[in-house]
């Protein structure tokens, strides 16, 4: 635990950490410092002077906050007089070359200008003068689209690009109003973060080629939820939106900060997955080898589990611990060989030290954890004898070429639950439409081992069925997550004391 | 005021000759660390070429270690640096407060009307050009023109006109 020290903000006293800067001290207990160029990743750098505060003890009349530790006995002014003509005079100045654009910036309704102009500026132009033009539109590369004009020149996306990715595509040239971000010319953002400077920008400066237009912020619902994209499991925000007469559609990830797991940020491969949420799922159900309603896909899985004698559940480490640990015990209780194989996600060599994993199956801990073997011999050897292979959303392309994949079923029964219309529902004799990860609750083991849980965030005009679902519906014991977690809770040990309804919103380190 | 960001490809690399290679060598030793050289090495590049090209950047930014991007604020915010091929008398007029209190526009005005350049242009000749830089330090003898590195202080349209005498 950090020591804590008592300061005084506007007369009013308040415990706070010792030692933060004053704007994440007193921001813990929500008490806003505006501010436009500090941000908690990046560190202070003082240039945009909007957090200047007053401390009576004898020191200059204003200080930054980003600048200034906490201290006991501290007495922090934030509603005097000259403050508040000091943050009006800031945003004054930000707002001499700021285009009002707001109706066509994609930043509009969580823009830090907008929001400080209502809250401390609020005034109309005084200037006479026309304003400083600039460019437009300038392409940064990695799907970074720059306005010049709409820059406040905090300087994140440049502390950005040298201080966390360490490539320094970005820089500001020239001096005073002519000040401008860009880049050198022949070298552009070349980074596999850079989309997260679009988020850094406190204004409309940065925006994402993929979401500029797409949807007003105002409209998206943000929901939380874990990146299925590698075993980091960043925290997002899946900002999501359903218009009238459509369907409920993912618009954009954004990280979620988590201390423990990804920081403030994730990677730009990450962020797109959210494409895979909306796009190419599998809508209609089949039941030998013809489209069918679900429910007899469901019933003819059912039957074909029983009627064979040597079944193999193939299980996708993508699954979330509860549909792992409920296709387990439906396994054991078929006679099935429940098998996890799935080298193809790993891609050796291309994670790096910071977010991105070379493992790009969001919960494979979970795999080992529930004991599932997840062997390539193991699973050929079971695959030689069996006459059917139901396939939980395990993506075996990865794994396997055309050629090797006819090999591999041969002409055992091939049956898949899925979220994805691919070559392999197209395979398969039976498939069945299942719920994707923003469309279901679950938890998921990261590669450091940390647990995870996070909720349904996405409802879909025809919700299909959580995986934990159509297992209880084929057959399976177990019917939602709760009994998964009772059951989990008695057969795995590292789990035992692990209450699901209690696991913190940053994580659950397992003692491994 | 001018965005100096547009810069000029040459299309051919650029490198030091070999003078300059051995006093780039020679000041580096002098810091403590290899980005203090960016100031030295973008002098020593225009000494060499007379002016700063994208390439020449980009070579200092690998020769140091560093990122372009940091050699390009560098260039581009010092009026010092010429961004682009100069002539052989290259007038600097002090726009910064001072000199444009004391009159540095009826200079640079004279400067129009007898070469027919603005800030930022070539004579035709290719024998003057003009910019306008940013302070030149000289406030107390405001206004300050700078032909070739030289100062010229107090200067106003009289005194401009006799020292253009001497240069044409």
């Amino acid at each position: 635990m950090a020591e804590m020290v008592k300061l005084s903000v506007n007369g009013q006293e308040v415990e706070v950490e010792a030692g933060k800067n004053l704007i994440d001290a007193v921001g813990a207990v929500g008490i806003e410092i505006p501010h436009l160029c500090y941000h908690p990743a990046l560190g202070a750098d003082g240039n945009c002077r909007m957090c200047l505060v007053g401390i009576e003890d004898g020191r200059p009349p204003l200080v930054p906050a980003c600048k200034t530790p906490a201290a006991e006995g501290m007495k922090v002014q934030l509603d005097a007089e000259h403050i508040k003509k000091i943050q009006h005079d800031v945003m004054e100045l930000e707002l001499i070359n700021h285009p009002t654009d707001c109706p066509i910036c994609d930043q509009a309704g969580e823009c830090a200008l907008q929001d400080y102009y209502q809250k401390y500026d609020g005034q109309e132009s005084r200037m006479t003068v026309p304003q400083v033009q600039k460019s437009k539109k300038l392409d940064f590369g990695c799907g970074v689209i720059h306005d010049q004009e709409r820059c406040i020149l905090c300087a994140r996306c440049v502390r950005f690009t040298r201080q966390i990715t360490k490539t320094g595509e970005l820089g500001i040239v020239n001096r005073t109003d002519d000040a401008r971000v860009t880049t050198f010319p022949g070298r552009p953002l070349n980074n596999r973060y850079a989309l997260n400077v679009v988020d850094l920008c406190p204004v409309g400066a940065m925006t994402s080629s993929d979401f500029r237009f797409k949807q007003r912020v105002w409209f998206l619902t943000r929901d939380k939820g874990i990146c299925h994209g590698c075993s980091k499991g960043c925290n997002i925000f899946i900002d999501h939106h359903k218009e009238k007469y459509k369907d409920d559609i993912i618009y954009r990830y954004r990280p979620f900060v988590n201390e423990q797991v990804n920081g403030y940020f994730m990677c730009d491969e990450g962020r797109m997955t959210y494409k895979k949420e909306n796009q190419d799922r599998l809508l209609v159900a089949k039941a030998n080898n013809a489209e069918s309603i679900i429910s007899s896909a469901v019933d003819s899985l059912k039957n074909s589990i029983s009627s064979s004698n040597k079944p193999v559940f193939l299980v996708s480490p993508n699954c979330s611990l509860e549909q792992m640990y409920a296709i387990k015990k439906l396994g054991e209780a078929k006679g099935a060989t429940v098998s996890g194989f799935s080298d193809g996600y790993i891609l050796e060599g291309d994670g790096d030290d910071f977010l991105i994993q070379d493992d790009k199956a969001a919960n494979r801990a979970g795999l080992e954890l529930l004991g599932v073997d997840t062997t390539k011999e193991a699973f050929e050897s079971a695959m030689k004898e069996a006459d059917l292979l139901v396939n939980f959303n395990n993506d075996l392309a990865k794994s396997y070429d055309a050629a090797a994949l006819d090999e591999l079923i041969g002409d055992c029964k091939f049956a898949m639950v899925a979220t994805t219309q691919d070559a392999l529902t197209e395979k398969a004799e039976i498939a069945i439409p299942a719920a994707s990860y923003s469309e279901y609750s679950g938890s998921v083991i990261n590669t450091d081992n940390i647990l995870q849980m996070f909720n349904k965030a996405v409802v879909k005009n025809e919700p299909f069925d959580d995986i934990v679902n159509i297992v209880s519906r084929i057959g399976g014991d177990v019917n939602e997550n709760s009994a998964a977690w009772a059951g989990m809770k008695a057969s795995v040990p590292a789990l035992k004391d692990v209450e699901p309804e209690q696991i913190p919103e940053q994580g659950l380190a397992l003692n491994s | 005021m001018s965005d100096r960001s547009q810069l000029i490809e040459t299309g051919t690399p650029f490198q030091f000759d070999a003078e300059r290679d051995a006093e780039f060598e020679r000041l580096v030793k002098r810091y403590p660390t290899r980005e203090s050289m960016i100031l030295p090495a973008l002098w020593l590049t225009q000494e060499q070429e007379g002016w700063i090209s994208a390439e020449a950047i980009g070579y200092i930014a690998d020769r140091i270690g560093t990122f372009a991007s940091k050699v390009f604020e560098v260039a581009t915010f010092y009026t010092m640096y010429n961004l682009h091929p100069v002539g052989e008398y290259h007038i600097c007029v002090c726009r910064t407060l001072s000199c444009y209190l004391l009159g540095k526009q009826q200079i640079v005005d004279y400067l129009y009307q007898e070469l027919g350049i603005k800030p930022g242009d070539v004579s035709k000749d290719g024998k003057f050009s003009l910019e306008e830089v940013e302070c030149l330090g000289h406030c107390g003898t405001a206004p300050v023109v700078q032909v070739n590195g030289e100062f010229h202080e107090d200067m106003d349209v009289e005194k401009m006109k006799a020292l253009l005498a001497t240069l044409k």
